[in-house]
């Protein structure tokens, strides 16, 4: 047991101290270009320059509220997009009449980038809170509903047929054997699904937003704040990831069962 | 009561398309209510389609089977399979596998509990019971999917190959405890395996299958006398059958 923990703890120190590593290269190159004299601090501002936009932005407070306008986008479409993912993945998996049904609207309509819409959603419902979490629930559901399906489809036949002569209905292999079979591609999907509402986010927040991490993106670009720009970008970057790593803790716990390597 | 009828039962793969493939032919068969069964024949002779299909898993293009006169059609738990794969649910934990069927039916946690006792002990896999199948060796798993069946008390059942993949000594317990179990509970068991020895020691009747497309060659009745012990492996009448039936698998 002891070496156990022991070998556990070696892999996360080694995880982490690799992953700090690549960040620390990363920041050491760029103050090292923002340091040679013929750099102009406009374009490349050094890091200090960075960290002074973000210390402004926080004590003017515009970062707390673009950031929790953001984030309530994105947690709505998310909801919103991957529920809906979740249910109709799980029926067009399943049910082969209904796959026959969906599966080519689903098809034929995946591949529009999501972004598309901005023009026709702002004229339907023009440029309000609802055009923008509508926007980030389709980008949501359509990376999300490929994933589920998959995970359907992928239920070996033979954990079908075992449930089934123990006496299991339909509904209850379905329940007891598709969705577990499926979780782990389901939160791939979910995932994915996190990536698409951040990239989605920020596109529909530039065109058309009082308010958000895009409109801040967006007023740097005006007033040529580039350090801003810099923040908000590293910004984004660490909501995500950190999003990223709490969904992969979830994942982990709920499929301790899998075989999947570390 | 549970006696299986095959009726003249044939079956072809994709029968209308390019390559059909003709499985099983004419093949009719009786296994009377609480017999024990066993087919033998070369790989690929169509034994586990035909166990497939009393389990109702799929039906035959031609001929049907009966359950005590009433044609097999869909699954239901009297019929119940250890499948020739591995089919132990990766998501349970070994007791929660065992426990599957009547948790189905709603069994209570208690009732859960006790059937999940009684198994384990039976195939030996007491102390394992909370890890998940990926944390067992193939032969346990076979062993969960065994008493996952068992525990599901169905009134017949339908073994494919379920010792292949276990030791020697392991496979001996298991016989022994098969034969106990089928003792008391007087199911009627369609087994199929590749170790004649294993045939013989278990069966009232043997049948032989030929391949290509699969039909039954010859159809033996064991008369070594019952209960069985090991060292009837060892006699004469024991090693007698065994060569008559090694002579006409197709080698
Ligand atoms: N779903 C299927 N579709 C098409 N052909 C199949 C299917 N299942 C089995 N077959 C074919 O039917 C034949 C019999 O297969 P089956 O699995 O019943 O053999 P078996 O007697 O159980 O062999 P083994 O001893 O190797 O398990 C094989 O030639 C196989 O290729
Ligand atoms: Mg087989």
């Amino acid at each position: 047991m002891r070496s156990h923990m022991k070998r556990f703890a070696f892999l996360i120190s080694g995880r982490v101290i690799l992953g700090a590593a690549s960040v620390l290269a990363v920041l050491l190159s760029y103050s090292w270009v923002t340091g040679q004299p013929d750099n102009n601090p406009a374009l490349l501002p050094p890091i200090s320059h960075i960290g002074q936009a973000f210390v402004v932005n926080v004590t003017r407070g515009t970062l707390i509220d673009a950031l929790g306008a953001s984030l309530y986008r994105i947690s709505m479409g998310f909801l919103i997009g991957t529920s809906c993912a979740l249910v109709l993945g799980c029926l067009i998996g399943w049910y082969k009449t209904i796959e026959y049904l969906l599966d080519p609207l689903i098809e034929a309509v995946r591949p529009i980038p999501p972004l598309a819409y901005i023009p026709i959603v702002i004229i339907w419902f023009g440029i309000e809170e609802f055009s923008r979490i509508l926007l980030i629930s389709i980008a949501c559901f359509m990376v999300c509903v490929v994933n589920v399906v998959a995970g359907m489809k992928n239920v070996p036949q033979v954990y079908v047929d075992a449930a089934s002569t123990m006496g299991a209905s339909r509904f209850q292999i379905f329940r007891t054997v598709a969705i577990p079979a499926a979780t782990p591609f389901i939160f791939t999907g979910f995932r994915i699904a996190l990536a698409a509402a951040w990239t989605t986010l920020v596109a529909a927040e530039l065109i058309a937003a009082p308010s958000g991490l895009g409109f801040l993106l967006q007023e740097g670009r005006r007033y040529f704040l580039t350090d801003q720009v810099m923040m908000i970008i590293v910004i984004i970057g660490a909501c995500a990831f950190t999003m990223d790593r709490l969904f992969r803790g979830v994942q982990a716990r709920l499929t301790r069962w899998s075989e999947a390597r570390e | 009561m549970s006696e299986i009828v095959v009726d003249n039962l044939s079956h072809t793969f994709g029968k209308d398309t390019g390559d059909a493939l003709n499985v099983l032919q004419d093949i009719n068969l009786t296994f009377a209510s609480g017999s024990f069964n066993t087919i033998v024949g070369t790989s690929g002779c169509g034994k586990s389609t035909l166990l497939k299909m009393m389990a109702g898993l799929f039906e035959p293009s031609d001929g049907r089977m009966t359950l005590d006169g009433e044609v097999i059609r869909g699954t239901d738990r009297r019929r119940g399979m250890v499948f020739q794969q591995d089919a132990v649910f990766p998501w349970m934990t070994l007791a929660k596998n065992i426990s599957y069927g009547p948790r189905l039916r709603g069994a209570s946690r208690r009732e859960q509990a006790k059937i999940e006792a009684r198994w384990i002990e039976l195939v030996g896999l007491k102390g394992f019971e909370n890890r998940w199948p990926r944390e067992l060796s193939g032969g346990m798993r076979k062993r969960v999917d065994i008493g996952r069946v068992y525990a599901n008390d169905p009134d017949v059942l339908l073994m494919d190959e379920p010792f292949g993949a276990l030791d020697a000594q392991t496979k001996e317990r298991m016989q022994a405890e098969l034969l106990d179990i089928w003792t008391i509970t007087k199911k009627t068991v369609v087994f199929v395996t590749h170790d004649l020895e294993e045939a013989i020691f278990l069966s009232d009747k043997v049948i032989v299958m030929s391949a290509r497309p699969g039909r039954i060659r010859h159809i033996e009745e064991i008369a070594l006398p019952r209960p069985r012990s090991g060292e009837m492996r060892l006699t004469d009448d024991f090693i007698q059958v065994k060569r008559k039936l090694w002579g006409m698998l197709e080698h």
